[in-house]
């Protein structure tokens, strides 16, 4: 794989230039089949970076763990590109500043890595508005659509039966970039909205809650559905959002770092054939 | 020599189910797998190396009622959960899973005798499966236990080198009693049956070297703590699925009129776990988190009850969505000069 | 379904305009179904979709959102920011499965107590159609086993 040596070998080269002091990329894991997140801090340990099809994981939910921005000059990240769009929610958020990111993009298409041109996230607008064009498509909607096909109560026993696996250990939210409330709105108690314990009530408010706070802001990097233990199809009910926001509001999240949020912004015609 | 064969399962359980005894085993489903209650022999998975969730959910469910209340003008009624008091028999459990409920005992009797934990315990026959498969991740061997660990196990089968059933070992009182309940459909072997070979799960670390590392206060602070816990993203993953982490938390569900009190799992993982009211955080960060769990299962847990509180079962690395784990850093550990 | 049925229907309202329109209707004598509890907010924006979520823990068979026409708002744009976040958390609803039917949304100006009187009356008859929202049924007594 020539091309995807070229990009560990720019992460060895801007640690060495001291262009960036950290980068955030991908090593080997316990076994063959696995990939981790990897924190490099010197040229020399940069030899252990690798890139391949099996880089799955959206390395952006760490600028947003511990202030971890705050501990260094820049910081070069390996990202596919629904990473690079998580920089930009997370820019217009206000949670990081973009200028400090300095990206390395891939693309993984049928198990094959390809290189992607750019560094800072303005770069890659031209990918981006590429994305939206096929996103949610039929194909990526079959799951969705199967579900939407089912009786209101078929639909409910599908979910019941999923939720009622939730052990709240609170994997999806911590493996998502976007979920990075200090206090978590199922942590509060006073008032407490939704049931804290695992019980299936409790499992499906807190799924429903996590769903709500992550339309318009999920970018579908699948760091929830793959953290999940007991695999509860999560991405099915994020793509289901992201496909309402794209059609109803022409919204694809990450679309710039100065977008804003969909459901703190509108127009004064947004539909509203469902409001008597 | 005692054989039960496969084919007499069925007929076991209907036995057992006729003395009033749920049975509970490994059943795999859509990609999720645990303990959980069965009808017929055919629903056991016998292939997957340990399902997802622990036997500890059995005696420690994920989410249980202490207590309802009602206030009603100036007259506040409360009524204490039941004692559970169901009857299980869990057949096919993985000796590392049976060997964790064994060192929970320790803490569930401790300054606080826990009563639906011990009732739970008093009801419930475990009948394990020694492993004759493991995988990368399995290590018995390196904390103490192995593929036939007889902690908490009432009876334990070994397989038969043919595949067609187990030979019996009663370990117990009650596992003795459950046995002879079903000796019509027990085989007595009359020569040698030839037993399946036991996993050989490969030692990972010194477990001496490791704890007496963790013992040196001076390790406490090592920079080791902040590398190894550097990709951790705080969930629950590990601890949910550990057969013996057993931290809980209490809280209230309802309102002024009426409400439960329930027990709920907790994890050290979690940044909300240790949170004062003041704001203040005695472990302000995940490598402080990952730091407490490593030294409760290798350090505290010794000295106080004199058990190691890991059974190698190595789900917290098979699941962790960050490829962590006890093992890795047990490992690193052990490499360590004293 | 049982014929005494008479369906529990919470109705979140602003108080700029559903609110006084429902005052309207009350003090213009207009007759509407007792079934429904109005909660007070100060604005639709205000109206957050965990309050919805709360109803149907607390067993409402029903739920009406409402507050003031587009361009009305009190707050200017409370309500646009509201449709929004009403729609996107009624197809999440719809597609977990908890029906459409129950949850009902309009816009009542202050001078329009005719209007709400009869979508009061209009959504109680629709819920008691639909009978008693039965699907949470389970997972409330489940909460205190």
């Amino acid at each position: 794989m020539m091309q995807s040596s070229e990009l560990t070998t720019k992460a060895k080269e801007y640690l060495r230039i001291a262009k960036v002091d950290l980068v955030i990329g991908y090593l080997e894991g316990t076994t063959k089949d696995r990939r981790r997140a990897g924190f490099i801090r010197s040229a020399e340990e940069a030899d252990n970076l690798v890139l391949d099809e099996r880089c799955e994981d959206n390395l952006a939910v760490y600028l947003v763990k511990e202030n971890l921005l705050a501990r260094y000059k820049k910081v070069a990240i390996f990202l596919n590109p629904a990473g690079i769009r998580t920089i930009n929610v997370l820019a217009s958020e206000e949670q990081i500043e973009a200028d400090k990111i300095v990206i390395l993009g891939f693309e993984i298409t049928g198990g094959d890595v390809r290189i992607l041109d750019g560094e800072s996230v303005d770069d890659f607008s031209e990918l981006i508005a590429q994305l939206k064009l096929k996103a949610f498509d039929s194909e990526q909607m079959a799951d969705v659509d199967e579900i939407d096909s089912l009786d209101v109560d078929k639909r409910f026993e599908y979910w019941r039966g999923e939720f009622s696996k939730c052990i709240k250990c609170y994997a999806c939210r911590q493996a998502c970039p976007m979920c990075y409330c200090n206090r978590c709105i199922v942590e509060c108690n006073q008032p407490q909205w939704i049931c804290r314990s695992a019980h299936t009530l409790g499992n499906f408010e807190w799924n429903i809650v996590r769903a709500f706070h992550l339309a318009g802001r999920c970018v579908g990097c699948g760091n929830c559905e793959r953290a999940c233990p007991v695999d509860i199809p999560l991405m099915k009910i994020n793509r289901k959002l992201g496909k309402e926001v794209l059609d109803r509001f022409d919204y694809f999240v990450g679309s710039s770092k100065d977008q804003q949020a969909v459901l703190t912004s509108f127009k004064q015609d947004d539909p509203q054939e469902f409001i008597l | 020599m005692k054989i039960l064969r496969k084919d007499k399962l069925d007929g076991v359980f209907e036995k057992i189910r006729a003395n009033g005894f749920d049975i509970f085993a490994p059943v795999e489903n859509e990609g999720n797998s645990r303990y959980a209650k069965i009808e017929r022999a055919d629903e056991i998975s016998f292939d997957m190396i340990l399902p997802k969730g622990t036997l500890k959910e059995i005696f420690f469910p994920r989410s249980e009622c202490l207590l309802r209340y009602k206030i009603a003008k100036r007259k506040v009624d409360v009524e204490e959960a039941d004692t559970p008091n169901d009857k299980r028999v869990i057949f096919g459990v993985r000796p590392c899973d049976a060997a964790g409920v064994g060192i929970d005992d320790a803490v569930f009797s401790w300054d606080y005798r826990d009563d639906s934990w011990f009732a739970r315990r008093n009801n419930t026959i475990v009948i394990s499966i020694a492993c004759v498969k493991s995988d990368d991740f399995c290590m018995c061997t390196s904390v103490g236990s192995s593929p036939d660990d007889k902690r908490a196990s009432d009876v334990m089968l070994y397989p038969l080198a043919d595949e067609s059933g187990w030979s019996i070992e009663e370990i117990t009182d009650k596992g003795r009693e459950i046995i002879s309940s079903v000796n019509d459909l027990i085989e007595e072997a009359a020569s040698e049956v030839a037993l399946a070979e036991l996993a050989s799960v490969p030692v990972r670390f010194e477990i001496d070297k490791v704890t007496s590392w963790l013992n040196n206060r001076e390790n406490f602070d090592s920079k080791f703590w902040d590398e190894i816990s550097q990709r951790c993203i705080g969930c629950g993953v590990c601890t949910y699925l550990c057969p013996t982490c057993h931290c809980f938390d209490i809280q209230d569900e309802g309102d002024v009129y009426s409400g439960v009190r329930r027990r709920n799992w907790d994890s050290c993982s979690f940044a909300l776990f240790t949170l004062h009211t003041s704001g203040h955080n005695p472990r302000a960060t995940q490598a402080s988190r990952w730091r407490q769990r490593i030294m409760h299962k290798f350090n505290y847990y010794p000295e106080k009850f004199n058990l190691i509180s890991c059974t190698g079962c190595g789900r917290c690395t098979r699941y962790c969505p960050v490829d962590m784990g006890i093992t890795e850093t047990l490992e690193r550990i052990n490499m360590f000069e004293q | 379904m049982a014929d005494n049925f008479e369906p529990r229907i919470i109705a979140f309202v602003c108080n700029y305009c559903t609110y006084a329109g429902a005052d309207l209707a009350g003090t213009s004598r207009l007759k509407y179904p007792a079934n429904v509890r109005i909660v007070r907010l100060p604005c639709t924006g205000r109206i957050s979709p965990l309050f919805l979520l709360k109803a149907l823990q607390k067993g409402a068979d029903g739920i009406l959102v409402s507050g003031c026409h587009p361009g009305d708002c009190h707050f200017i744009s409370g309500n646009y920011h509201a449709r929004r976040r009403w729609s996107i958390f009624r197809t999440l609803l719809d597609f977990l499965g908890i029906p459409k039917e129950r949850i009902w949304f309009s816009w009542v100006s202050a001078s329009e107590g005719r209007k709400f009187a009869d979508l009061i009356t209009e959504f109680t008859e629709n819920i008691k159609q639909l009978g008693p929202f039965t699907q949470y049924d389970k997972l409330i007594k489940e909460m205190s086993e």
